[in-house]
């Protein structure tokens, strides 16, 4: 133990590597040129705009949604960002087993993104209302409303499963 | 029969607000809320949780109603605490505050037909069958009229990634004069759903209540069902949840004060702060399988002893403490961002206060007020630690607070390693009593969170009550951002970082 605490406090050894994300699920966010922008490339000419919106979750997608921009998964660096408006999507990414609430206001962002336009189900709820199924103010799930393309599994996945699940379901969707 | 802690005190329906004016003198409001108690004794209750100032003890303060009389007098104008609790009530029960000031829906929107959704013979389908989309939504905002005063509507869907809510700003130019929140978009129906799941699962759904306060949802709920069926898990299980729940703790308040940058447009400074949170989430995830802290507590105990993996504990937390430490002085020298923090979203004391404010939103208040100190549990009772308090209540010192108890919570770490935990990591669950009723708390990052449960006859879930910090803070950004302007609305609510989801259920 002390020679952790010692190599610890002389070691200079970074927080969160490449190597780590990498190691938490296989080849997830790469070396630029290997498989993953070079998809991209191929669909969306390495420039993805998603709109996420929230239907109901318990913000936990949304915080690995917002880990993807931190200085460590840096998913910008891939052309992939976040967008304030619909109007500017590619993607929308649905998280939450979408409560009634919250039905109305994704059936109108989804009207609102212009064509072509992906939906993505992020997380077990998304996917079919997860822990909330059967819950009296849930509709079990974004295809409810909106035709999904794809999910990400997980509860919640981690930012590089969904940068991985991203892609592939882009790359799926451009077939 | 009720856990130690506990006295109910049974009072008419004519002395109910009468009393509940005297508690709140010197007590404060934890929690209010009604039961469908028929199938038991073929009442409604109402209780109301109050706890005294430095005393271990509940004083729940109950009355009864008849089907057919569903209407008291309203507490809220003698105890303003209780405003939303009341109209929750209203809501999902059909009980009727009389005099309550606010007749407007809470928790459910237009949508939804004529039911009360928490009485037990409605049904989730008879609830699914009132709901009509194309139902015109009678609410109305609260407006604000004179020359010069527009509005400024907000949401649901915000252009952050964050979660939904609405936002009702009535400003004068680039000055807020009042915001009316409109929340409970991601209504759920939760607490009817933990009825329908039996105790033991309750546990999975408690820790999906609220994403970064899923640990310490799920430790008031496992200790409210324990409470109730006299289970006292081992002093090595306790030290596990406590340990935890710190470290909870320690990924919002870091996490917090960096996502603070966010909202004065300091770039560099969210980046550091967003590093921080990252190797904490990274060692959450290292520990019990979980970014989030899910899938480690269960009824009986847990599931993991962290405390075999104490090296990497110590190893990580001393990289993020001095990272942390430099973290601070960088953004205490970097004045542009200070400049923004100081007197920003002022709330004062006697508004905390009355409104029952909790966590550090009440402590950067001067209201010294911490479940850990104030209700020991867990491991809480054997460590020396403070509740620590800033007067000014502006958004500085929401910052300074949630830095001193970040500091605090690495020190109740460092002392939960150094000691030796004995016991059973978990241990089998007993019956659950029939009628049997407990609370279960403890603070969490964003401040208290109470849960209570009561078993119908035949030992399932009659009634989980479910009461986040976040459903106490958020009338309360309305007070805090009055005379600021807009663009500091996004600063001062990320001061207070609430739940959505665990405000609405």
């Amino acid at each position: 133990m002390l020679k952790q605490i010692i190599l610890n406090l002389f070691g200079k050894k970074p927080a969160l590597g490449r190597d780590a994300i990498r190691a938490m699920s296989g080849d997830v966010a790469g070396e630029p040129g290997a498989s993953g922008p070079a998809r991209l490339d191929a669909v969306f000419k390495r420039s993805i705009r998603i709109r996420q919106v929230d239907a109901g979750s318990c913000n936990a997608c949304e915080w690995e949604c917002t880990a993807l921009g931190n200085p460590i998964y840096d998913v910008s660096r891939f052309g992939i960002d976040f967008t304030a408006s619909p109007r500017h999507a590619d993607v929308i990414l649905v998280t939450g087993p979408v409560s009634l609430g919250m039905a109305g206001a994704l059936k109108k962002t989804y009207l609102a993104m212009p064509e072509p336009k992906i939906v993505i189900a992020c997380g077990d709820c998304a996917k079919d209302g997860g822990v909330y199924r059967g819950a009296y103010g849930v509709l079990d799930g974004a295809a409810a409303v909106v035709p999904v393309d794809g999910y990400i599994p997980g509860c919640p996945p981690n930012p590089a499963e969904i940068m991985k699940c991203i892609m592939d379901i882009l790359e799926s969707a451009a077939k | 029969m009720h856990p130690e802690n506990e006295k109910y005190i049974e009072l008419s329906a004519a002395d109910f607000p009468r009393k509940c004016a005297e508690y709140s003198r010197r007590h404060f409001l934890r929690t209010m809320f009604a039961a469908d108690e028929r199938e038991l004794d073929g009442y409604f209750r109402v209780y109301a949780v109050f706890s005294p100032m430095g005393e271990d003890r509940f004083d729940i303060l109950t009355m009864k109603l008849r089907e057919d009389a569903l209407a008291y007098g309203s507490i809220t104008p003698l105890v303003p605490a209780a405003h939303w609790y009341e109209r929750e009530m209203r809501d999902m029960f059909g009980i009727i505050p009389e005099g309550h000031p606010d007749p407007r829906p809470l928790c459910l929107h237009g949508i939804y037909g004529d039911v009360y959704p928490l009485r037990r013979d409605v049904t989730t389908d008879d609830i699914k069958k009132s709901v009509d989309f194309s139902r015109e939504d009678g609410y109305f905002f609260m407006r604000v009229k004179g020359e010069g005063v527009y509005e400024i509507p907000v949401g649901p869907v915000h252009a952050g990634i964050i979660e939904p809510g609405h936002f009702r700003f009535s400003a004068v130019g680039e000055t807020i004069y009042h915001l009316d929140p409109r929340l409970f978009f991601t209504h759920k129906g939760t607490e009817k759903l933990f009825e329908s799941r039996g105790f033991e699962n309750g546990v999975e759904l408690a820790e999906r209540i609220s994403g970064v306060s899923s640990f310490s949802h799920s430790s008031a709920y496992c200790m409210a069902v324990e409470r109730m069926a006299g289970m006292d898990i081992s002093p090595r299980a306790k030290a596990v949840r406590t340990l935890v729940i710190e470290l909870e703790r320690l990924y919002n308040h870091i996490g917090d004060i960096g996502n603070m940058c966010a909202g004065t447009g300091f770039a560099l400074g969210y980046a550091k702060g967003a590093i921080l949170k990252e190797s904490l989430m990274a060692l959450n995830a290292r520990l019990t399988g979980s970014r989030y802290l899910r899938g480690i507590n269960v009824i009986g105990g847990v599931t993991r002893d962290v405390f075999d993996a104490a090296d990497d504990v110590i190893s990580t937390l001393d990289g993020v403490k001095t990272g942390f430490k430099h973290f601070m002085e960088f953004l205490l020298d970097s004045i542009s961002h200070i400049e923004r923090l100081e007197g920003t979203g002022l709330l004062s004391r006697e508004i905390a206060l009355k409104m029952g404010a909790t966590g550090p939103a009440a402590r950067a208040s001067g209201i010294s007020d911490d479940i850990r100190r104030a209700h020991p549990h867990l491991s809480y009772g054997s460590l020396i630690f403070e509740a620590h308090t800033y007067q000014k209540g502006d958004v500085y010192s929401r910052m300074m607070v949630r830095r001193e108890e970040a500091e605090c919570s690495f020190s109740i770490i460092d002392s939960l390693i150094e000691r030796r935990h004995e016991g059973e990591l978990r241990m089998p669950a007993g019956k659950f009593p029939a009628g049997g009723s407990a609370l279960g708390y403890t603070e969490g990052p964003r401040g208290s969170v109470f849960y209570w449960i009561k078993a119908s006859g035949d030992g399932s879930p009659l009634r989980v009550k479910v009461r986040s910090a976040s459903f106490c803070n958020w009338p309360l950004v309305s007070y805090a951002i009055h005379g600021n302007i807009v663009p500091d609305f996004p600063l001062v609510n990320k001061s207070f970082n609430l739940s959505y989801s665990g405000c609405d259920l």
